[in-house]
């Protein structure tokens, strides 16, 4: 036995990502396909083996709006937050008042790296200037007596900074199932109001791992491709040469309503966030089951919490990430899940234009749904030169953005450590017929 | 749909079970001491309430999973694993013909709350940094030869949920929260919501942590939070929090599922509830007004009267503001009509993203046992928290409903309500 569902809208966009920093800016670059990989800028990586990411530009010149001694408090990854959150919160054109702020929430991805390459480089030069730490070394060393850089390492520094810009007093919460937190923040801030605990949620995913330990993270793993010569091609989800993901960083941010709410006050309403899914495949910790288990039940259970049939789907936002296991994993379980029908669904992964944004990824993609529907556009799965015959089963819209009208949406979020979440976002005027049908 | 608790594990510097902490805190026995981990001679500040017999492979039962966890979430997994036995799940699901496990999976998940900020994991790089001397090109090219490959997989903060997951087959709703002090109650909270949204049928909750390392020992001492060498919460000469580690879980099941398979029931679950002040990280209100908010939403959300409290675990870190301002909150929640109020901390130190969930697995077995334990480092209440019911002797609970209350960073609050069953 369940209860009823309060129906929620997605009524605010914001993004900071590395094909652009605002929703039209990024937009434009998806629908031309064109990748965002480039030598990396962030820091000097002509050492490692994979040089190459897709970055955020102008970062220093992100318009953050409130008190802008607050970034002290931040790090880069934090300053992306504070950008899109601005661009969602102004979008939705609603923001707490005294009366109402303990009635909103917000709920974040986090990165996983909060401690800048700086501040590790100054304690180890002063206290492991051999390689092994010596704990009394520390009692004088500068970083390791900076409050402010404590402030930005913690996994609360998102959250805090953002509910302190925006005056927020309900539910927070930072969670992180890595590669799938984006997806996981919105999908618990949606329960959240469903159950009432709030009538508003900003909720998102920040991260930036293009940092010299956060690389060197995945260069160790060998997950990220190492096509140096070739930086905007690297990032080619369900093509046959595809050899690893091309990492990337940003932050993604909706401003989410009950849906009652957001009509009374008027507000546009880009998509219902209807459904959330979410599984654990237990199955290895960077692996994904070649038979797609795991993917596949949090796309059932995205349909099911949403009142979707497959048959209703529209649009796959893939994860996608260009790695060979996910790919093939994804498209396995696209295929078990809508059947007969998987060839009646397009599918694209935004990340072959602007790489995996990690902890942001789940969040910003959700953007990108939002937009799908409302432009009745799909944008484009970019470098799509020769499909894996293990995907070609899938419609995945190559070439050119494609004009359709979508009526449920869902996006993908596979993490490392088996979380998988899927969100499944509907056409609003489906859901106003839903609401005239009695439903 | 009602929820209830059918098996509780804990693990700090005072115990390795809910019942062995809880009987230290009875027996008025605190694990602070001067930090033993590293050499803190010199050092401003020097205790810590630490797991002093530390068996990484004993507490895991498996040697080779040691390479892809740390120590937090070592805790993690044991607490896990020792909720789950209590439960007899892992008895249940192995009884199970093999259709009946996979639906048994699906319908199983897991919540964890895990810390964030820990600095050593990335002394990993410290002897490649030290060779490279600057030099990105060489950091880069010796990169493979100088750091363990599977450095990332030993960092993330989800391992306890990937690897609990694994080893037990949980393939239902998840998810990892690493909003520091509240992170171990929010997984309790989320995890209930999955199972009354009729998601899921069991919940694994858990909430690990092992934050004591120098560098986060001198932050919280150079942000003012630390005290000289005892947590005496609520005491007129308190002087700071001190930091534990350790983990605690629940098995978290829906009423249909524990009375199916016949399991015992030791808790309902009632409610829950999370309130913030936005006021910035280490910003709080001298009112209490989230904390307030937070009780009264974990109240209200599981229909109880505060005059229906038996016992209240308070926060109690032992920081002057944090007790001054939760004493607060309790005064106006309840008034006069306040039920004995009890903390752990003191005893157990503070396990940051492990402390909510770990009294919520307190609070159950000492209200099973009908106590609220004293707390043995309170002297003199302070004249600011008066009307806060705590004693240094343990007292009789004036009812079965138990009250946890959790703050965190940020202004971040969380409470639940639970109501034992007597053992």
């Amino acid at each position: 036995m369940t209860r009823a569902k309060r129906r929620v809208a997605i009524t605010g966009l914001g993004v900071v990502t590395p094909a652009g920093n605002d929703v039209d800016a990024m937009w434009a670059r998806l629908l031309a396909g064109r990748g965002c990989g480039a030598p990396i800028t962030n820091f000097d990586a002509s050492g490692f083996s994979t040089r190459i990411a897709a970055e955020v530009r102008d970062a220093d010149a992100l318009p953050i709006t409130g008190d802008r001694k607050l970034l002290k408090f931040g790090n880069r990854s934090h300053r992306f937050a504070l950008a899109a959150a601005e661009q969602a919160m102004a979008d939705a054109g609603i923001a707490p008042t005294a009366a109402d702020r303990h009635r909103w929430g917000c709920v974040v991805g986090t990165g996983m790296m909060t401690v800048s390459f700086d501040e590790l480089a100054s304690v180890q030069a002063h206290a492991a200037p051999d390689g092994e730490l010596d704990a009394t070394r520390i009692l004088d060393e500068a970083t390791a007596n900076d409050p402010m850089a404590f402030c930005r390492s913690q996994s609360t520094a998102g959250v805090s900074l953002l509910m302190k810009r925006f005056g927020i007093a309900g539910y927070a919460s930072s969670v992180h199932t890595a590669c799938a937190s984006g997806g996981q923040a919105i999908g618990t801030a949606m329960r959240v109001i469903r159950r009432g605990a709030a009538d508003r949620v900003l909720a998102g995913g920040f991260d930036s791992m293009v940092s010299p330990v956060g690389l060197a993270g995945f260069c160790l793993l060998s997950a990220v491709s190492a096509d140096n010569e070739t930086p905007e091609r690297a990032s080619r989800p369900f093509d046959a040469t595809r050899n690893g993901f091309l990492l990337g960083e940003g932050a993604g941010f909706v401003v989410l309503e009950a849906w009652e709410a957001a009509v009374q006050r008027g507000a546009r309403i880009y998509a219902e966030l209807a459904g959330d899914g979410n599984s654990l495949s237990s199955y290895r910790i960077t692996d994904s089951h070649p038979s797609g288990d795991g993917p596949i039940q949090a796309m059932q259970r995205a349909l099911r919490d949403a009142g979707a049939l497959p048959a209703d789907v529209d649009y796959l936002n893939a994860h996608g990430t260009s790695t060979p296991m996910n790919d093939r994993s994804e498209a396995a379980a696209a295929a078990v899940v809508f059947g007969d029908g998987v060839g009646r669904v397009a599918v694209s992964s935004t990340k072959s234009v602007m790489g995996h944004l990690i902890a942001a990824a789940g969040a910003v993609e959700a953007v990108v749904c939002a937009l799908a529907i409302g432009r009745s556009t799909l944008p484009p799965n970019a470098n799509l030169v020769d499909v894996d015959p293990d995907c070609a089963h899938l419609d995945i819209v190559r070439g050119a953005p494609r004009e359709r009208h979508v009526r449920v949406a869902l996006s993908n979020s596979l993490g490392f450590g088996g979380s998988n979440s899927c969100l499944a976002l509907r056409h609003p005027d489906e859901t106003r017929a839903l609401l005239e049908a009695g439903r | 749909m009602s929820v209830v608790v059918t098996g509780t594990g804990a693990i700090c510097g005072a115990g390795a079970s809910p019942s062995a902490i809880v009987d230290a805190a009875l027996a008025a026995r605190s694990a602070i001491a001067e930090v033993a981990s590293f050499d803190a001679t010199g050092w401003p500040r020097r205790h810590a309430a630490e797991v002093t017999d530390y068996n990484a492979a004993k507490l895991v039962g498996d040697r080779k999973l040691l390479k892809l966890i740390r120590r937090s979430d070592v805790f993690g997994i044991y607490a896990a694993d020792a909720a789950i036995a209590q439960a007899g799940l892992e008895a249940h699901r192995q009884a199970l013909d093999e259709a009946a496990q996979v639906a048994f999976a699906e319908a199983t998940g897991c919540y964890v709350g895990s810390g964030g900020g820990a600095f050593n994991v990335n002394y990993d790089y410290f002897p490649l940094m030290a060779e490279s001397k600057g030099d990105m090109g060489a950091f880069g090219r010796e990169l493979g030869s100088s750091v363990n490959p599977m450095w990332l997989l030993r960092t993330l903060p989800n391992n306890v949920l990937c690897h609990v997951g694994i080893r037990h087959g949980l393939k239902g709703p998840n998810g990892c929260i690493t909003n520091h002090t509240t992170s171990g109650l929010l997984a309790v909270i989320e995890g209930a919501e999955a199972i009354r949204e009729g998601e899921a049928e069991r919940i694994v909750s858990a909430g690990h942590d092992a934050p004591i390392e120098p560098q986060t020992m001198l932050y919280y001492h150079r942000c003012g939070l630390m005290a000289e060498s005892a947590l005496r919460p609520f005491d007129v000469a308190r002087d700071g929090s001190l930091l534990g580690e350790g983990a605690a879980a629940l098995v978290l099941e829906s009423g249909a599922s524990a009375a199916a398979r016949g399991a015992t029931v030791l808790a309902e679950y009632l409610g829950g509830g999370d309130a913030s002040e936005g006021g910035g990280l280490l910003h709080l209100r001298e009112d209490g007004d989230g904390a307030a908010r937070a009780i009264d939403a974990a109240l209200a959300d599981a229909g109880v009267a505060p005059a229906d409290v038996g016992v209240i675990v308070a926060h109690a870190n032992g920081t002057p503001l944090s007790d001054r301002s939760e004493a607060a909150a309790l005064r106006r929640v309840f008034g006069a009509a306040m039920p004995p109020v009890t903390g752990f901390k003191w005893a157990t130190g503070h396990p940051l993203a492990a402390s909510g969930i770990l009294d919520a697995a307190l609070g159950i077995e000492a209200a099973r046992r009908r106590v609220a334990p004293g707390i043995a480092t309170l002297a003199t209440l302070d004249p600011a928290c008066t009307g806060v019911a705590v004693s240094r002797d343990a007292r009789a609970t004036r009812g079965d409903v138990v009250l946890v209350v959790c703050r965190g960073f940020g202004g971040t609050n969380a409470a639940v309500v639970l109501r034992a069953r007597p053992a």
